[in-house]
C-alpha cells in the first residue's frame, strides 16, 4: 500500500462511521447514505493532499455534507421526501432490545420511531447542527467547520432546532399521551 | 416571554463556557424557572436522542466497497505519476515545470484561511494547473467537439460549464478533465494557445470571492462569474489574451442563457 493510501487509512478512514451516520440523517434514505459516503471518501482521498487542518473528522464530515447538498441540487436523489414507514423502521431507531412484555416492546419501539420522525422531519440544517452536536458529540468550533458558518450560527441554529423538536415533541405527546415522552 | 439567558444556558449545558461564565449562568439557573426547565429539557432530549438515534456503523459492504474504490483510486495516481507518456507528439508545454511542482509543494505556506480546510484557492488553482502539465495528465477526454466535451463531463464533475472551441479567434479546445478542488470535482477545459496551454477550470462558487486577477510564479489568473458558476483560466499567457478568452466564454455563456 503506497503511503497516500495509507496515511489516509490512518487519519480518515477511523471516521468512516461518523461519516455514515450524518449521509444517513441527511438523506434520510441508508442506500443514498452509502453513495454519498462511497463519493465523499474518494474526493477526500484525492484532495487529501490539501489537507491543511488536523481535524480529519470535521474535514470529512464537511465534504460528505457537499456531496448530500450537491447530489440534491443535481436532483440526483429524492431525500427530499418525507419518511416512509420502511424507512423509519429501517433507519430509525436501531435494534429494539427485547422485552418481556411484548407489549411494552412495542410501545417502546413506537416511541423510537417517533423520536426518528420528528428528527427526519426537521429542515436539514436543524437536522446537521442536532445530529452533529448530540449523536457526533462535536464542540461549536467543529460543527462551524463542517457547517461552514460561524459559531454564532451555531448556536443559534441549535437553539432552533432544539425548540423545534421541543415543540414538536410536547405536541406529539398531548395527541395521544405517549408517542415520546 | 422566554428568558434572555437562553443561548448562555444552552453553551453552558453544551460545555462550551470557560469556568468563570459557567459559574455566572449557573447562579442565574439558579434563581429562573424559565433557564431551569429549558436545562432539564435539554437533558431530557439529549438523553432520548442519544438512546434511541445510534445508527450504529458503516455496513460491512459499504466498507469493502470503498477499500476497492481507494485502491483503484491509489493504483490510477500512481500510474498517472509514473510513465512518461508524450502526448499526441505535440509536447509544447514540457520543460517549462520539471521540478515547479515540487518547489510550489514545498513553497506554499501551510497557512489557515478562510475555508478552512484547503489552500488558498489561487495556489490550489497553480497546482492543478502544473500537474496537468505533467506527461499524459493535460485530458481525461480529446476532442475539438463540443458535443463531446459536454456530455463527458456529465456525472463526473459537479458542474456542466460553458464549453465551445475557438480556433478561429486562436484559443483551440484540446479536449477536458475533471480536478479536485476544494471539495469539489471541477470542470477543466483545456485550450492552446500557441505554445502556451490554458486551463479553465469551472466550479461551484464557495471558495470565496476569485481573484479578477492573480499571478503566482509566473503564471497568470484571471476569473469571473458566468451563471452560477465560478470560471478560472490558468496559463503562463499574457493577461491580454486570456481577457480574449474570457470574454469568448463569457459571451457564449450570456447568448446560451438568454
Ligand atoms: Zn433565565
Amino acid at each position: 500500500m503506497d503511503d497516500k493510501r495509507s496515511r489516509f487509512e490512518a487519519q480518515v478512514l477511523p471516521h468512516l462511521d461518523a461519516a455514515y451516520r450524518l449521509a444517513r440523517w441527511l438523506s434520510r434514505a441508508p442506500g443514498d447514505a452509502d453513495d454519498i459516503v462511497q463519493e465523499a471518501f474518494l474526493r477526500a482521498f484525492r484532495s487529501f493532499d490539501t489537507l491543511r487542518s488536523p481535524d480529519a473528522r470535521a474535514w470529512v464530515l464537511a465534504i460528505v455534507r457537499n456531496c448530500h447538498l450537491s447530489a440534491l441540487q443535481h436532483g440526483r436523489r429524492r431525500a427530499a421526501e418525507p419518511l416512509d414507514e420502511e424507512h423509519e423502521t429501517d433507519a430509525g431507531a436501531g435494534d429494539v432490545p427485547a422485552a418481556a412484555d411484548p407489549e411494552a416492546a412495542s410501545i417502546e419501539r413506537d416511541e423510537r420511531r417517533a423520536l426518528a420522525r420528528l428528527i427526519g422531519a426537521l429542515p436539514g440544517e436543524h437536522r446537521e447542527v442536532l445530529v452533529l452536536r448530540e449523536l457526533e458529540d462535536m464542540s461549536y468550533r467543529e460543527i462551524a467547520a463542517v457547517t461552514a458558518v460561524p459559531i454564532g450560527t451555531v448556536m443559534s441554529r441549535l437553539a432552533r432546532a432544539r425548540a423545534a423538536l421541543r415543540a414538536k415533541w410536547h405536541e406529539e405527546s398531548e395527541g395521544d399521551g405517549r408517542a415520546v415522552r | 416571554m422566554q428568558c434572555a439567558e437562553h443561548l448562555r444556558v444552552q453553551a453552558l449545558f453544551d460545555g462550551e463556557l470557560d469556568a468563570v461564565s459557567a459559574a455566572a449562568v449557573e447562579r442565574h439557573v439558579g434563581h429562573c424557572a424559565d433557564c431551569r426547565t429549558l436545562l432539564e429539557e435539554l437533558e431530557r432530549m439529549r438523553g432520548r436522542i442519544r438512546r434511541d438515534l445510534e445508527y450504529g456503523e458503516a455496513p460491512r459492504e459499504l466498507r469493502s466497497a470503498l477499500a476497492r474504490a481507494l485502491d483503484a483510486e491509489a493504483a490510477a495516481e500512481e500510474r498517472r505519476r509514473s510513465p512518461p507518456v508524450v502526448w499526441r507528439g505535440r509536447p509544447f508545454w514540457l520543460g517549462t515545470l520539471t521540478g515547479a511542482g515540487a518547489a510550489l509543494a514545498a513553497g506554499v505556506a501551510v497557512v489557515l484561511l478562510a475555508p478552512l480546510f484547503f489552500a488558498p484557492l489561487p495556489e490550489e488553482l497553480i497546482a492543478a494547473h502544473l500537474r496537468s502539465l505533467e506527461p499524459g495528465r493535460l485530458t481525461q477526454v480529446i476532442s475539438t467537439d463540443r458535443h463531446t466535451v459536454k456530455p463527458w463531463f456529465a456525472g463526473r464533475a459537479d458542474v456542466s460549464p460553458v464549453v465551445a472551441d475557438f480556433a478561429p479567434q486562436g484559443f483551440a479546445l484540446v479536449g477536458g478533465r475533471t480536478d479536485s478542488l476544494g471539495q469539489q470535482r471541477a470542470a477543466v477545459l483545456v485550450y492552446a494557445h500557441g505554445a502556451h496551454v490554458i486551463n479553465v477550470f469551472a466550479f461551484l462558487p464557495g471558495r470565496g470571492e476569485p481573484p479578477a486577477q492573480a499571478s503566482r510564479r509566473g503564471y497568470h489568473i484571471a476569473c469571473w462569474r458566468g451563471g452560477d458558476l465560478d470560471y478560472c483560466a490558468v496559463s503562463d499567457a499574457g493577461w491580454e489574451e486570456l481577457g480574449t478568452l474570457r470574454e469568448l466564454i463569457a459571451d457564449l455563456g450570456a447568448r446560451d442563457a438568454r
